[in-house]
C-alpha cells in the first residue's frame, strides 16, 4: 500500500440478516485530500464508516487504515465526528474536551492546553468552564469537531460536519477541514450537500444500494456527465448561432442551455457568437452538471435496473 | 490499559462528587456518629446530675442501715426525717432517702429531692441497700447476687466466643459490612449502568467505541466505580472504628471490638460481591434503551444479594443448616451470607475456600459474558434486544461484533 494511502477499502461486504447493506465495495481515501462520501440515505455509507472505523467487521473483503489493522496506535490518530452527536452534558466543556484527547493518548495537560487553544480558535473561551447544556446546539457541533481534532490525527472521519451550522460558522468549519488536508492529513467526509462536495473535496465516491456507483476526482466525475451543451447569458438570437440543435433556458439561472449538434466543439460555437454582431455575450461556459444532478441521475437508473 | 485506567480516573473524580454518593459514603455515618455523641452525652450528663446532687443524706428507720457497709463517701446518715428535710432546705444535701420501719417486708424507700432524682442516684442506693442487706455473705456472693449471670454463648463447632460485648459487636460488625456492602455495590453499580446508558443515549459511545475497546471501557468503569466503593466502604469502617472507642465509655459497646478475620473476610467479599454485581450492572447497562428500565432490571438483578437479610434468623437458630450453607455457597447470596455466618461462628475452612472459589469463578464468568454484551450491546439505541439475540451475541466469535443489531441502528438512524 503506497505510504500516502490513508485507507484501503477492499471489496468489503456486510449484511444484517437478509439484508445487504453493503456489497463488493473498493475504495482507497489518500493523505492530504478530501474525500467525500455520498449516497442516498441508507446506501450503507454509515455501515461502511463503521467497518473503517473497526465497530463493525465486514463479512468479507478487507480494510486496512493507517497502514494495517486498527490497534491502539492507529485509532490515537483517527479522529470521528459521527453524524449523531453528542457530549456529556452536565460536564464543563473544557472537562469534556480534555478526558476525550487523552483517551486518545495525550496527557492531561496537553490536552487542557490544545482544548483552551481550540476553544480560543472558534471563539468559544468564554464558555470553556460552561457545562455543555449551557451551549447552543451550533457552539456543541464545533466543540465536538474541535475534539475531532485536538489529538493531531492523520485521518478524520467526519459524517455531516455542517448539518445544523449557519454560514459562518459552516465557513469556519470548511476552513479548519481545508487547513487539515493542507497539513497533509486525510478527509473522509459523509455528506449529503452536494455544492459543498464540489468545492471541498478533492475525490468522491457515491455508494448506491451498498454499491459503488462513482468513484474518482470530483472534477472527473463531472466532466464524464457533462452534457454535449454550453451554457450562454447575454442578448441574441441563440437558436441561429451554427452548430446548435436546440436551446432550453438554463435550469435555475438566467442563461440559455444550447444543445450542440454531434462533432460541434464548444470552441466553434464561442467564436461563431464572438464573430455576430447582433449578439452581446456576457456569459460563456461548459454545461458540466451539478453534482446533485449527477447524484440524482444515478439513484434514479439504480432504481431502474440499470448500472451508472 | 492505560486507556483504561485514564477510564477509571474519571469515572472516580466524576462520581464521588456527587450528592448522592457524598450523602452515602459520609452524610450517613456522620448522622450514626452525631447520634452516637448525643447518647453520650446524655449519659455524662445523667453522672453531671448525681454530681450536682450532691451529698445525700439517709434516714433508717429499719436497722438496715445501721452500722452501714459500702457507704459511698456522699452519703449521709441523719437521726430523723425533720433533720433530713432542714439540711435539704439548707442546701446541705441535695436529696434523702427514708427507710420505713417495715422496709424490710415492703421494700418502701421514700426518696425526697429537689430536683428529678437521676437514674444514676437510684442506681447508687440499690449497691448501697443490696451491699447491707447482704451483709452477712461474703462479698463474691454479693456479687453474683447483683450480677448472676456473665453470659457466654460457645458455639459448637469452632468456639467463637460470644461473650457479652463481644456478642453486640459481632452483630454490629457484619451488619454494618452487609448495609455498606449492598448500600455501596449498588450505588456504584448503578452509576455504572446509568453512566452506560447516558453515554449510549448522549451518542458519545460512538466517539468512545472508536477510541478505546469496548473491554477496556468496561474494565475501565468497574475499576474505577470499585475504587469509589472501597472509599466508601473505608469511611464506614473509620466510622465503625469511631463509634466503637468512642462508645467504650457506653456499658453497649464497652469491650467492642472487630475481629481481624471478620473483617478480611468482609472485605474480600465485599470486592468479589462488588465485582459480580458490576459485571451485571454493564451488562445490563449495554442493552437497555432507558435509565427507567435499567433501575427495573438493576433491582431484579440485585435482589438475590440482599435474599440473606430476610433469612437472618436462620443463621442465629441454624448456622451449619443447609439453608445458610447453600446461601453462603450460591455466588449471588454468598457475599452478604458468609459475612454473617462468619460473624456469629467461625465457618469451618474447607466451605470458606469452596464458596470463595464459586464467587470468584462466577466472577469471573460474568464479567466475561457481560463484556461480550456489552461489545455488542454498546450502539443499540432505543431498542431493546431480545434474549435470543444476547445469547448469539455471546456465543459468537468475540471479533465480530453487533450483526444483528446494528441493523436497527442503520435503519433506525435515518
Amino acid at each position: 500500500m503506497p505510504s500516502n494511502t490513508a485507507i484501503q477499502v477492499h471489496h468489503i461486504a456486510k449484511s444484517y440478516g437478509s439484508f445487504q447493506a453493503v456489497r463488493d465495495l473498493t475504495f482507497d481515501v489518500y493523505a492530504g485530500e478530501i474525500f467525500a462520501m455520498l449516497g442516498p440515505n441508507g446506501a450503507g455509507k454509515s455501515t461502511t464508516i463503521r467497518m473503517i472505523l473497526d465497530i463493525l467487521k465486514p463479512d468479507s473483503g478487507s480494510i486496512a487504515v493507517l497502514g494495517g489493522a486498527l490497534n491502539d496506535a492507529t485509532k490515537n490518530r483517527i479522529g470521528y465526528l459521527p453524524e449523531e452527536r453528542g457530549l456529556y452534558r452536565g460536564v464543563p466543556v473544557v472537562e469534556v474536551m480534555t478526558y476525550l484527547a487523552t483517551l486518545k493518548g495525550l496527557s492531561s495537560a496537553e490536552a487542557r492546553k490544545r482544548s483552551l487553544a481550540y476553544l480560543e480558535k472558534l471563539e468559544l473561551s468564554a464558555f470553556a468552564r460552561k457545562k455543555v447544556s449551557d451551549l447552543s446546539k451550533g457552539m456543541q457541533q464545533k466543540v465536538q469537531f474541535a475534539v475531532t481534532l485536538l489529538h493531531d490525527p492523520a485521518l478524520i472521519i467526519i459524517d455531516e460536519p455542517f448539518s445544523g451550522l449557519d454560514p459562518v460558522n459552516t465557513l469556519v468549519i470548511e476552513d479548519m477541514i481545508k487547513a487539515f488536508r493542507d497539513q497533509g492529513g486525510a478527509v473522509v467526509m459523509s455528506t449529503h450537500q452536494m455544492y459543498q462536495v464540489e468545492y471541498l473535496a478533492d475525490r468522491l465516491v457515491m455508494i448506491n444500494k451498498g454499491e459503488q456507483a462513482l468513484y474518482g476526482q470530483v472534477d472527473e466525475v463531472r466532466a464524464r456527465y457533462a452534457l454535449p451543451a454550453v451554457i450562454v447569458e447575454g442578448v441574441g438570437d441563440w437558436a441561429s448561432v451554427p452548430g446548435v440543435e436546440r436551446i432550453e433556458a438554463e435550469d435555475g439561472g438566467r442563461g440559455t442551455l444550447m444543445f450542440l449538434e454531434a462533432h460541434t466543439q464548444p470552441e466553434q460555437v464561442l467564436s461563431a457568437l464572438a464573430g455576430r454582431p447582433d449578439i452581446q455575450l456576457r456569459r460563456f461556459e461548459l454545461a458540466v452538471p451539478r453534482l446533485n444532478d449527477i447524484f440524482i441521475q444515478v439513484v434514479e437508473q439504480g432504481r431502474n435496473g440499470t448500472t451508472a | 490499559m492505560n486507556k483504561a485506567w485514564r477510564i477509571a480516573r474519571r469515572e472516580f473524580a466524576s462520581n464521588i462528587i456527587k450528592p448522592s454518593f457524598l450523602f452515602g459514603a459520609f452524610g450517613v455515618p456522620l448522622i450514626i456518629i452525631v447520634i452516637m455523641v448525643v447518647v453520650i452525652a446524655l449519659a455524662a450528663e445523667s453522672q453531671e446530675n448525681l454530681d450536682r446532687v450532691g451529698d445525700v443524706g439517709y434516714v433508717d428507720q429499719s436497722g438496715v442501715l445501721a452500722d452501714a457497709a459500702a457507704r459511698p463517701e456522699t452519703f449521709l446518715a441523719f437521726q430523723d426525717a425533720e433533720a433530713a428535710r432542714a439540711a435539704l432546705e439548707a442546701q446541705r444535701i441535695g436529696a434523702y432517702f427514708v427507710l420505713e420501719p417495715n422496709y424490710v417486708q415492703t421494700g418502701t424507700v421514700r426518696l425526697v429531692s429537689r430536683t428529678s432524682a437521676p437514674d444514676a442516684l437510684k442506681d447508687e442506693i440499690d449497691a448501697f441497700l443490696i451491699a447491707n442487706l447482704a451483709r452477712d455473705l461474703d462479698p463474691e456472693q454479693v456479687e453474683r447476687l447483683i450480677d448472676p449471670i456473665d453470659e457466654s454463648i460457645l458455639t459448637l463447632d469452632s468456639g467463637r466466643q460470644l461473650s457479652g460485648a463481644a456478642f453486640v459487636g459481632l452483630f454490629i460488625v457484619p451488619f454494618i459490612f452487609v448495609f455498606v456492602f449492598l448500600l455501596a455495590s449498588q450505588t456504584t453499580s448503578g452509576y455504572l449502568m446509568s453512566g452506560v446508558v447516558e453515554e449510549k443515549n448522549s451518542r458519545i459511545m460512538e466517539i468512545l467505541v472508536t477510541t478505546v475497546t469496548p473491554f477496556q471501557l468496561m474494565f475501565g468503569k468497574i475499576i474505577g466505580l470499585g475504587a469509589l466503593g472501597l472509599v466508601q466502604l473505608i469511611v464506614w469502617l473509620a466510622a465503625g472504628y469511631l463509634v466503637t472507642t468512642l462508645g467504650q465509655g457506653t456499658p453497649v459497646l464497652a469491650g467492642v471490638t472487630i475481629p481481624p478475620d471478620l473483617l478480611a473476610i468482609g472485605i474480600v467479599y465485599f470486592i468479589l460481591g462488588y465485582f459480580l454485581m458490576a459485571g451485571i450492572m454493564a451488562g445490563i447497562g449495554a442493552v437497555v434503551g432507558s435509565e427507567q428500565e435499567s433501575r427495573q432490571y438493576a433491582g431484579l438483578f440485585t435482589l438475590p444479594f440482599s435474599i440473606p437479610f430476610f433469612l437472618i434468623v436462620s443463621f442465629f437458630t441454624d448456622p451449619d443448616g443447609p439453608i445458610v450453607t447453600f446461601l453462603c455457597l450460591f455466588p449471588f447470596t454468598s457475599p452478604v451470607s458468609v459475612i454473617m455466618r462468619s460473624a456469629f461462628s467461625a465457618m469451618p475452612p474447607e466451605l470458606l475456600a469452596l464458596s470463595m472459589t464459586i464467587l470468584l469463578i462466577t466472577t469471573l464468568v460474568v464479567i466475561w459474558l457481560s463484556s461480550r454484551i456489552f461489545r455488542w450491546g454498546l450502539l443499540l439505541y432505543g431498542k431493546r434486544p431480545s434474549l435470543g439475540q444476547i445469547v448469539r451475541a455471546v456465543r459468537r466469535r468475540s471479533s465480530s461484533m453487533a450483526t444483528t443489531a446494528a441493523a436497527p441502528v442503520e435503519a433506525g438512524g435515518r
